[in-house]
């Protein structure tokens, strides 16, 4: 019978890997055929039968990146924009979400999302001229600024969705014990809400980082970011399989980094014990 | 401490009318219970002398200070929620400084005052833990750790039992009485729960659909309630109702079944609809009287509780004695007539 059980157990257990496994291997085979290509030398690209792991490791596609693009600089582009862009995003969609979830303004919400689903491309060339106008083309604003219609409605949708969910009680308890709507805001409903920000801060920087088509328009050689310059190798350098895969690694890394540690903030159940069944 | 005056209070939602212009007045220290089934408005009144809740018309007073169109945070009012409505990110002593907090109270200040309600609330050990890490009852007395140290004018409770187990629920009962008798705070406490309102108040104001039925010391509602509903919702188990008219002296109903009067009863015109109620606990089981056949036989113990299917007539008893009564058997019930109760049927007044 206990042995039965067991045998059962197991059986689940392997079965959920299996579906697990089914589903994430698109990503670990790409990932890992992304690694292999960074590692290998041009010949080994083209033999057949593919190699996965080369005899000899091709270090020097990393150092390429760096030594032949101005990598460096696209880097720190990538951070300022991604960065300024993000953190404006939540100063300004911490407060919307959580005034249009007290004040049940769903339809200013839909507003927002609307400026999300406008394709891109459709005012990035109007942009373009009234930057131009501004004469800030040449600068990394034109580029800050546009990213916000990529993180603010993101941030602000999440942050909707989480202070609905926060309960009310604990800010009506506030007021009464003296709080300003300010110092309820900012003392009771933000503390609680930090799961939510760190959720829509990941989600902002992975979709900013990652933007390539504001950068491919609206920057010039000295203020590309990351995504448009490795497409930039792909098209000068022939197509170097070696250092192209380095490069969007390299693109990844930084993110993929910041998205585990912050994931460890999102403390599951923070809002456990404020009320019952919280 | 403040007195509380509440004057031809309304709430409307629109067009939707909840609360049709109730006065209540609550004296220094007193201690009134708001019962009444959901949706009789009674949370909605609270709320509304809380400050969560506009006013649609009339007046709340606190002390000499009309109220009514300021915000909560200055009526100097402290409440607890029903489900509890600690602040997750805040330790046991935090959440219960957060108002001396805000006040920029000096740190000394807040922790002499949190540590007195501690002592008062048995809750010492726990000051540097967080709510999730509570039982129920002790997340509970935070809550009420948290009222107490505001020393506000008036307490206000909003259910505040009604998510605990029964145990508990009757040990807390027991804790808020004993800590309003010592504070001596103006307290208003909402509940649906009639036994709560009758073991815990001074005063008892009985709500349905948005008005008052009655105001009333709890013994007074229970052995004069005005009309069928108070009578009906105070008192467990439930007062008997059944329909009949006085003719040739005594009440009849329509299936041939005679109850007991009162001896002193004013003269009722015969012919006219009427209730006859009485609670249960005021039937004895006996050798003459009412003959009904046992329908339901629930022994606890300290008493007996039996419905009684007399002539057509369901009627519930509650006998203190042990009795060997099962289900089916002939069993005599005395009505003790200067306990029972004349109802109008059309106006639901007690007569």
């Amino acid at each position: 019978m206990a042995s039965r059980l067991i045998r059962r157990k197991t059986l689940d257990s392997l079965g959920l890997f299996f579906v697990a496994f089914v589903m994430v291997s698109p990503v670990i085979l790409f990932f890992l055929w992304m690694i292999s290509l960074s590692l290998k030398y041009e010949i080994d690209n083209g033999a057949y039968p593919p190699i996965l792991i080369p005899e000899n490791f091709a270090w020097s596609n990393y150092l390429k990146v760096f030594e032949e693009n101005n990598f460096l600089l696209y880097f720190w582009n990538s951070i300022l924009v991604t960065g300024t862009a993000t953190l404006l995003a939540l100063v300004i969609g911490v407060p919307a979400g959580y005034g249009i979830a007290r004040l049940k303004a769903e339809k200013s919400a839909v507003i927002i999302m609307i400026a999300r689903m406008t394709p891109g491309l459709s005012f990035l060339i109007p942009l373009f001229l009234v930057f131009q106008w501004l004469s800030l083309i040449g600068t990394l604003w034109p580029q800050i600024i546009i990213h916000l219609v990529v993180t603010v409605p993101i941030v602000v949708w999440i942050m909707i969705g989480y202070f609905e969910t926060t309960p009310i009680e604990l800010e009506e308890a506030a007021s009464i014990d003296g709080a300003t709507p300010w110092q309820v805001f900012r003392l009771v409903a933000l503390p609680i809400a930090k799961p939510g920000i760190v959720v829509s801060f990941i989600l902002a920087l992975i979709f900013s980082w990652n933007n390539f088509v504001f950068g491919i328009v609206l920057a010039n050689r000295e203020t590309r970011t990351l995504p448009v310059a490795v497409y930039n190798m792909l098209s000068f350098e022939q197509v170097s399989w070696g250092p192209l895969a380095a490069a969007a690694l390299i693109v990844t890394l930084p993110v993929l980094l910041l998205t585990m540690f912050a994931q460890r903030q999102i403390v599951a159940g923070l809002t456990a014990g404020a009320v019952k069944g919280g | 401490m403040a007195t509380v005056n509440i004057q031809n209070i309304q709430k409307n939602y629109g067009a939707v009318k909840v609360i049709h212009g109730i006065d209540i007045d609550i004296s220094d220290g007193e201690f009134v219970a708001l019962v009444g089934p959901s949706g009789c408005g009674k949370s909605t009144l609270l709320r509304m002398i809380a400050g969560l809740e506009e006013v649609s018309g009339g007046e709340i007073r606190i002390g000499p200070r009309e109220v009514s169109h300021i915000p909560a945070r200055d009526r100097d009012i402290a409440m607890v929620f029903q489900n509890y409505a600690l602040y997750p990110h805040m330790t046991v002593e935090e959440n219960m400084g957060f108002a001396l907090k805000l006040k920029k109270a000096d740190v000394a200040e807040i922790k002499s005052k949190v540590g007195r309600a501690a002592a008062i609330l048995g809750l010492e050990k726990l000051l540097d833990r967080y709510p999730k890490q509570l039982s129920g009852g002790q997340r509970q007395r935070v809550a009420m750790g948290r009222a107490i140290v505001r020393d506000p004018a008036v307490f206000l409770f909003d259910e505040p039992l009604s998510n605990l187990d029964a145990k508990l629920r009757v040990q807390m009962r027991g804790e808020i009485k004993t800590m309003h008798q010592r504070i001596g705070t103006t307290t208003i406490y909402v509940t649906h729960d009639q036994v709560e309102a009758m073991t815990m108040a001074d005063k008892i104001v009985v709500l349905h659909d948005g008005h008052i039925e009655q105001i009333g010391a709890p013994l007074d509602l229970y052995d004069r309630p005005a009309n069928i509903f108070v009578a009906g919702f105070i008192g467990s188990p439930a007062m008997n109702f059944i329909d009949g008219r006085i003719e040739e002296g005594a009440f009849r109903t329509s299936k041939g079944l005679i109850l007991p009067l009162p001896q002193t009863l004013p003269s009722i015109p015969g012919g006219r609809d009427l209730v006859y109620g009485i609670r249960p606990e005021h039937i004895r089981a006996s050798t003459q009287g009412i003959e009904g056949r046992a329908i339901l036989v629930e022994g606890t113990g300290s008493e007996l509780f039996v419905r009684l299917d007399a002539k057509g007539e369901d009627i519930a008893c509650l006998f203190r004695e042990r009795l060997d009564i099962g289900f089916g058997d002939t069993v005599f019930a005395e009505i003790d007539p200067t306990k029972a109760h004349l109802f109008d049927k059309q106006t639901g007044r007690r007569i």
